[in-house]
């Protein structure tokens, strides 16, 4: 029964993912047929512009899409762990905007110092961010025990990030306001190859440690006094933990800026179609729920209003916010 | 190894904060270590640091040998596991996944449990009674069965040392006594070594080999739960009032009498605890289940609670004994355990039989007919009355075979007047009122004493004596009362009343009792107590014999079990007014000797069903003065 459900609900994601892949491919501003864009992969389409499309914007895109979103969503079901909160994610604790903030500095810094910020440097310095985020979480979580307060205070620095980030911006040179406005509201736009290929590692290797670390995290589900019992180094996991989930977090904020709600809601949506907590289940699990929840999201963005593009942002928080009010919800009566 | 646990001069706390200081303990395998204490006595963080949780602020704590600090977290988690107040976090998790996870210090990178490891899991499970929890939703499970799979789940970490906080709160009575059941069996089945704190000084007499009492940031007492739930003791440790844990805090009968000043304490008889051990074997027969403890309302409206013994069950019988607690009277069968196997029979109703070390009747005369096991009627019907109880309890139509046993009975026997009375094999299941009153003799008689001066005081000089209820019984049927004459309950103190009596000045007295204890005066013992001095049949033979009774007469009255039997026998012969007259005269002489010359002094012996058989010359003009001076 559990296994064939587990199975089910992989397979379910897995069909989910494929089918929206194929979509963000065909779909866009210009669309494309499906032999078309086959022709393009396997290398034989002599349309030089459906090519370009596929190859050089699409394909790119899609692959970030996918893989940040899933980044992101195991971030979310790392701090809900942590916290053991259910509506802990990286946005909703205000790491993803610490991130979002000290970016922003960095490339402003950069740009006025007249040199590129490289892709290693977005990222260390999203890291930086996020880290800084994490640490007042960190402080206010040690006093304030309540699961809602803890939101709030994340909010709250959000909102913070958030207002610094506009007032450096609005400082900024103007050649660069548009590109790092779009950024800072959160897009999948203009993502190149040369992002894919540092991210792709990056979220890799993030992945497989997390992974590595199912074991203790299903022991730290029950809590501390537990954990400790089994003989989990709580110190060492947890610094592991919080190293990871920013790291994850950063990486997604320095390529395609903050997104919010996938980190609450997809691990929440994958607990509830597994009906499991299971950390060797939940981590992929919660990677290829965020791939394709982000995918979707990305569809809708780019097609909606087509030419206009939506930030991506406004597309999660239209499917996430309510995921977040519904847990808040079924939580009522238990604690908060 | 046999210290699994060992704390040496362990100070724990939080920051610099001691809370406890200078604790030692050691615990050995098989073994359970209560710890007890008032409230922010530190009982939890004492556990804490035992279980690693929290490290001591000085001294050591070594878990089989090594120190624990030193130990890695791997090992420790395999030789200990704690059981803390904090309730898991369980979302979505079944109970058999929370078990499971105590299988975390064996499994390997990933955490995936083998075959091997769920067998563990199940046979935890099994081991607190829950398997059939196993895939319910941990969150939804009541308090009771979430205690015993968190139990399940510190098994399940197969540990050598168990440390539980507090294991039994939230539960209620039932699940608070199974889950020390539970522990019981586990430190006794699986050497587990077992500590715990409670708060329940009614669970400490129940389990736990040494109990720790911690006070006022140290360890107050360490000792045997004897001498720790002594209540004296812990109104102390808790700081109450003296008496207040008196009451009802233990099972033993706490029911006194006060003689001399001194407060002595009730017991309850051998039918008592037959009709309690029948009600127990009775309860895991029908009900299912060993109750931690049985009780009944005695015939004299105290109500008894005792813990059951040597438990044993079948398919269709079960078996438990209880031991007899004779309170402060000494008694040849205080302390002897008194065993009730209760089956299943054929036939309907609840037949009673004697088992070994049960004495059988041999002889006519008793409470029971000749060739029936040695169980008098009252305590008869106290079990019949417990055990149709439990029948009720559990919609059982069918019938039901007790049978009672003493295992030491048969030796016991021998100190008891049994081989007198034609009571053969055992001792005697009896009792009417199914509790023993001690009454020391000094006591008793100065009770009497007590009694005779106020009656003097109120200027009477006559006065009735008798030893007991039936003399009193034969005073208010015989309308002896309405003669204006106070009687006195004597027991069997006659020449002591009688002396008391004389010297303060009564000038008549009648002495009114059943010929079985009266006969005795014949002889010239003036303390009837059978523990004293018999001669009941040797006088009967005697005077039947100076009466021209035959030798057959003579050597079967010698063989008669009671004073009733014999004047069955002399009613037979024909001998009963002759024989009677010469004892009248013999008891007149006793007591006259005895009174001297102030006191008129007369004696009316009567038989099973108040008639009058004997009556001293004196007592006759007594009767005859006192009847003529009421008209």
């Amino acid at each position: 029964m559990d296994k064939r459900r587990t199975a089910a609900a992989f397979f379910l994601l897995a069909a989910a993912l494929l089918i929206l892949l194929a979509l963000n491919l065909n779909l866009g501003s210009i669309r494309l047929s499906p032999g078309e864009v086959w022709r393009v992969l396997t290398g034989h389409s002599t349309d030089l512009s459906a090519a370009g499309i596929v190859r050089t914007i699409r394909l790119p895109r899609l692959i970030a899409a996918a893989v940040l979103g899933g980044a992101l969503a195991v971030s979310g079901f790392l701090l809900q762990t942590f916290f053991g909160n259910p509506i802990a994610g990286p946005f909703v604790l205000g790491i993803s905007s610490g991130a979002k903030l000290m970016v922003a500095l960095s490339m402003i810094l950069s740009l006025s110092g007249g040199f590129l910020l490289s892709s290693a440097g977005m990222i260390l310095s999203a890291f930086l961010g996020a880290m800084a985020s994490m640490g007042l979480i960190l402080l206010i979580s040690g006093r304030a025990k309540s699961m809602a307060v803890l939101v709030i205070c994340g909010i709250m620095i959000g909102y913070i990030c958030s207002a610094v980030t506009d007032f450096a911006v609005t400082f900024a040179d103007d050649s660069n306001i548009v590109n790092l406005h779009n950024w800072s509201r959160g897009s999948f736009s203009g993502m190149s190859w040369e992002s894919v290929r540092v991210l792709v590692p990056v979220t890799a290797v993030c992945l497989i440690l997390t992974f590595l670390l199912s074991k203790p995290m299903g022991a730290y589900q029950l809590g501390e006094v537990y954990a400790r019992n089994m003989g989990v180094d709580l110190r060492r996991f947890r610094v592991e933990l919080i190293l990871l989930s920013s790291l994850l977090s950063a990486c997604v904020t320095a390529f395609a800026g903050p997104i919010s709600f996938v980190g609450v809601a997809v691990p929440h949506l994958m607990r509830r179609l597994f009906r499991s907590r299971q950390p060797l289940k939940m981590i992929p699990a919660c990677f290829l729920g965020g791939a394709a929840f982000c995918l979707l999201c990305d569809l809708l963005a780019r097609t909606v209003f087509a030419p206009s593009e939506l930030s991506i942002s406004t597309v999660t928080a239209v499917f996430g916010a309510p995921v977040v009010i519904w847990v808040m919800l079924s939580r009522r009566k238990e604690r908060v | 190894m046999d210290e699994r646990l060992k704390a040496n001069r362990l100070t724990v706390g939080y920051g610099r904060r001691a809370v406890v200081s200078g604790a030692d303990l050691t615990l050995r395998p098989g073994e359970i270590c209560l710890l007890i204490g008032p409230n922010g006595s530190g009982k939890s963080t004492l556990l804490r640091t035992i279980a690693g949780q929290l490290a001591p602020l000085a001294g050591t704590v070594l878990l089989l040998g090594k120190d624990m600090r030193e130990m890695p977290a791997g090992d420790a988690a395999k030789a200990l596991s704690y059981l803390p107040t904090d309730r898991p976090s369980a979302d979505l998790m079944t109970c058999r996944e929370i078990v499971a996870t105590g299988r975390y210090p064996y499994t390997g990178r990933m955490g995936v449990l083998s075959d091997a490891d769920w067998d563990v899991v199940d046979r935890a499970l099994r081991e607190v009674q829950a398997e059939e929890l196993g895939d319910e939703r941990f969150d939804a499970v009541s308090d009771g069965q979430r205690q015993r799979v968190l139990l399940a789940r510190a098994l399940c970490q197969e540990p050598e040392v168990l440390v539980l906080d507090e294991p039994t709160s939230f539960l209620d009575i039932r699940y608070k006594l199974e889950l020390v059941e539970t522990l019981k069996r586990l430190a006794r089945e699986q050497d587990l070594a077992i500590v715990m704190s409670l708060h329940e000084l009614d669970l400490i007499r129940r389990c736990g080999d040494q109990v720790v009492c911690l006070k006022d940031g140290a360890v107050d007492r360490i000792g045997t739960r004897e001498s720790c739930g002594d209540p004296a003791y812990l109104e102390r440790l808790y700081g109450l009032p003296a008496g207040s844990l008196e009451e009802g805090s233990r099972p033993e009968l706490r029911h006194y009498v006060r003689s001399e000043g001194k407060r002595l304490r009730c017991g309850f008889t051998t039918g008592t605890c037959a009709a309690l051990a029948a009600s127990g074997a009775a309860k895991r027969l029908l009900l299912g289940f060993w109750p931690e403890t049985v009780s009944l309302t005695t015939p004299k409206g105290l109500r008894v609670e005792v813990p059951l013994e040597e438990k044993e069950a079948g398919d269709k019988c079960a078996r438990c004994g209880v031991r007899k607690d004779a309170g402060d009277d000494v008694d040849c069968t205080a302390g002897a355990l008194i065993l009730a196997q209760v089956e299943l029979s054929e036939g309907a109703g609840i037949q009673i039989c004697g088992g070994e070390g049960v004495g059988r009747v041999t002889r006519p005369g008793l409470d029971q007919k000749v060739g029936e096991a040695a169980i008098n009627s009252v305590p008869r019907r106290m079990i019949r009355e417990a055990v149709e109880e439990i029948c009720r309890a559990a919609d059982y139509v069918g019938g039901l075979r007790v049978t009672v046993s003493v295992p030491e009975g048969e030796k016991l026997a021998e100190k008891t007047f049994n081989p007198e009375l034609g009571i053969v094999g055992g001792i005697s299941i009896l009792g009417t009122s199914g509790i023993v009153e001690p009454m020391s003799r000094q006591a008793l008689v100065d009770t009497i004493c007590l009694e005779l001066r106020q009656r003097f005081a109120e200027g009477n000089d006559k006065l009735i004596l008798t030893p007991g209820n039936y003399g009193m019984d034969y005073i208010r049927a015989e309308k002896l009362c309405e003669l204006g004459v106070p009687a006195v309950k004597c027991s069997n103190f006659i020449g002591e009343a009688l002396d008391e009596a004389v010297s303060l000045g009564y000038r008549q007295v009648l002495l009114v009792g059943h010929i079985g204890k009266l006969v005795k005066l014949a002889g010239g013992i003036m303390n009837t107590h059978s523990r004293q001095a018999d001669c009941r049949r040797e006088l009967m033979t005697a005077h039947a014999a100076l009466c021209g009774g035959s030798p057959t007469l003579c050597r079967d009255l010698m063989g008669c079990a009671t004073t009733d039997a014999c004047l069955e026998l002399l009613r037979e012969g024909g001998l009963m007014e002759p024989v009677m007259k010469s004892l009248a005269e013999a008891i007149g002489k006793t007591l006259t000797r005895r009174a001297g010359e102030n006191c008129r002094i007369g004696a009316i012996l009567f038989s099973g069903g108040n008639v009058r058989v004997c009556m001293t010359r004196e007592a006759e003009e007594l009767m005859k003065d006192w009847t003529d001076g009421r008209k």
